[in-house]
């Protein structure tokens, strides 16, 4: 994780050499004060964020914060990054314009403020369909132009407030709108030691070096967008609830306040939180099966049985646990925390999984705790809930009959996928804000093309090219609904279709479902080959073993295969088809 | 004082990486292009920090040349 940094480390990150033909990162800082320090510091945190890219950062014109927004050409751009300050709402509520503090003003600037956040939401709703936006709303105090005690909360002040707070609210429903907490910010930024009032008179510039240092840093790390974790493994025992049940019995083991112990039923609650948020919950415990399905039977449980996939339960060691809630999962190691009470367990299934986040419930230790879900939340954090998340962990409990039915090879029987009254459809219409087709693209690891991932502007820009296709694949059988599980992007040239980029969710393997895909792109397009960008990658087996059994051979980039020598190949398709 | 020479040296070769090294003591406002209103502000924010001083704004109009800095901040460490 990056670190606050004073201007002299910012500016040398910010020179470091960096490759020729690195990918160009293209940033617009929009503030209504001389960029300055913010820029050097948001350029270096940039630098560290994205080592392998050159940062170009443009700024707007001083003073005209709205204005400079309003012309902005947001294509091409990877992100925009607005540092919004009181002044820019109106200039009485800045120092550096004179002669406005009189009662008579305080009481008109809440409608100037108002007519203001209607221009900047307007360009910066139309900003955010072309590029990431990160917003930060004001950060230094307002001046004392108020005539009540700076202490006192006037309606005007108040009124102020609400109109920034519905600013923000209604930013925030935009998908590619992210806006700064300004909690988070306070805990690494002191209110009352932002402003530099002689920066401010003297340069323009109206914050001190570590706020400045402090708000670029999480400003870009807005901008980066990580993806978030996928899986929890967690232990029970002293951990999701306080006793061991092999002693205390069933009854005996408790997460309240009378017997101390709360801080296990806020953990419960805040896994259930998680899980309904689509990320997957499963248990790993050294204990005895039918007594933990009876306490899980407790109606007092906070995290219910349905919403913990799946249970390991039994004396073996906890690795063999999470190896096999692993494979339930069909997810990575580098996706998964895990939580025990016992810093040997959590050592011992570090061992086996290295690129695994494992970590120690201090039941003793209520700050730990509390620390432990705020970085918890960090980890599995996520802009917005996708129909997807609400039907992960069904699709894969339903997923189970066809594991089991599943031979050496991995692949499941043509009598199974007939009898799965599978259907699947394909939607070619090119969304440039299917949230969806986009995450999948930058989050799938094993069955992908080549790795690629696209930034936001990359995205639009491909899909805004009159040959360009976006095909979504969608899966539902009667173990139930998959949700968008499939995407192919890519090119079309008279009889010859250029796939850019394929990923499909693991949770869809073994379906035949990327077969039909492939005889569809064929029909749409009346194609007679297909030329694939693929790269080898450390975790895309499943696509090289799936084009080695189309082609024959292993699959080098560059790959063509014919329609003719598609068909020949293919498996039965037992799907029914929806869609153009 | 080659402590005071290594931190300051530092602090003017990140405000103005093209200075070649060498020349970082002989720099000035004449010498250096790159040393304008913009770069003034970054090279006495870049010292204030560097050096946990403030500088006086009355010297401000001094501090011209890496030799004027080098004797403004020495006659604030006595």
């Amino acid at each position: 994780m990056a670190t606050k940094l004073n201007l002299i480390e910012a500016l040398e990150i910010s020179r470091k050499p960096v490759a020729q033909d690195a990918k160009l990162l293209r940033v617009f800082l929009g503030c209504g004060f001389t960029p300055l320090h913010l820029q050097n510091f948001l350029s270096a945190h940039l630098r560290q964020l994205f080592p392998e890219n050159r940062i170009k950062i443009n700024t707007g014109l001083f003073g005209d914060l709205a204005g400079s927004l309003e012309r902005l050409d947001a294509q091409g751009l990877d992100g925009l990054v607005v540092a919004l300050e009181w002044p820019d709402l109106d200039s009485r509520l800045g120092i550096r314009e004179l002669g406005g503090w009189q009662v008579s003003d305080v009481h008109e600037v809440a409608s100037s403020v108002d007519l203001q956040l209607s221009r900047l939401q307007r360009a910066l709703k139309t900003a955010a369909r072309s590029a990431p936006v990160v917003l930060s709303l004001p950060t230094i105090p307002l001046p004392p132009l108020f005539y009540t005690p700076p202490n006192t909360n006037s309606a005007e002040k108040t009124k102020l407030f609400l109109s920034l707070a519905k600013f923000a609210a209604d930013l925030s429903e935009e998908p590619s709108m992210r806006i700064l907490d300004s909690q988070a910010l306070d805990s690494v930024s002191p209110a009352a030691a932002r402003f530099d009032i002689k920066s401010e008179i003297l340069s323009g510039f109206p914050y001190k070096l570590p706020h400045a240092s402090a708000l670029a840093q999480s400003m870009a790390s807005l901008l980066q967008a990580r993806s978030p974790q996928k899986g929890l493994i967690t232990d029970l025992d002293d951990t999701l609830w306080s006793g061991i049940l092999g002693e205390v019995g069933v009854d005996g083991v408790n997460w309240s306040l009378e017997h101390h112990s709360h801080i296990h039923g806020l953990y419960q609650q805040f896994l259930s939180s998680l899980a309904s948020a689509g990320v997957l919950v499963g248990v790993a415990s050294k204990n005895d099966a039918a007594l933990v399905q009876q306490a899980f039977d407790r109606k007092d449980l906070l995290l219910k049985k349905d919403k913990v996939f799946p249970f390991e339960v039994h004396w073996h060691r906890k690795s063999d646990s999470v190896q096999r809630i692993l494979k339930s999962w069909n997810i990575g190691p580098e996706a998964v925390v895990f939580i025990d009470d016992s810093p040997m367990e959590a050592a011992e299934v570090k061992a086996a999984f290295p690129t695994m986040e494992c970590l120690v419930f201090k039941k003793d230790d209520y700050q730990a705790v509390w620390d432990l879900l705020a970085n918890l939340r960090a980890s599995f954090g996520k802009t917005a809930i996708s129909q997807e998340d609400a039907i992960r962990l069904e699709s894969l409990r339903s997923a189970a009959p066809l594991l089991d039915a599943l031979g050496q090879d991995g692949n499941a029987s043509d009598e199974f996928l007939k009898r799965a009254d599978a259907f699947v459809s394909f939607d070619f219409t090119k969304r440039p804000k299917d949230g969806r087709a986009f995450e999948l693209v930058n989050k799938t690891n094993q069955f992908n093309l080549n790795g690629k991932r696209f930034s936001e502007s990359e995205w639009n820009k491909f899909l805004a090219d009159p040959a360009s296709f976006l095909v979504t694949v969608t899966y539902q059988d009667k173990y139930g609904p998959l949700g968008k599980v499939a995407v192919v992007l890519g090119k079309v040239n008279e009889k010859k279709v250029h796939v850019v980029a394929w990923v499909m969710s693991c949770r869809a393997f073994s379906r035949r479902i990327e077969h039909h895909s492939l005889k569809r792109i064929f029909e749409k397009f009346d194609a007679n080959e297909a030329v694939f960008d693929f790269q080898p990658t450390e975790r895309n087996g499943p696509t090289q073993d799936f084009f080695l059994e189309l082609a024959g051979e292993p699959p080098r980039p560059g790959l063509k295969i014919s329609r003719v020598a598609f068909l020949e190949k293919a498996p039965p398709l037992f799907h029914r088809v929806e869609g153009s | 004082m080659p402590e005071l020479d290594d931190r300051l040296t530092r602090c003017f070769a990140s405000v103005f990486p093209a200075v070649p090294p060498d020349q970082i003591h002989a720099a000035s406002v004449e010498s250096v292009p790159a040393w304008d209103s913009l770069a003034a502000v970054t090279l006495i924010a870049v010292l204030e920090q560097e050096f946990d001083t403030q500088i006086d704004l009355m010297e401000l109009p001094e501090l011209t040349s890496y030799q004027s800095v080098r004797d403004y901040l020495q006659r604030q460490t006595k």
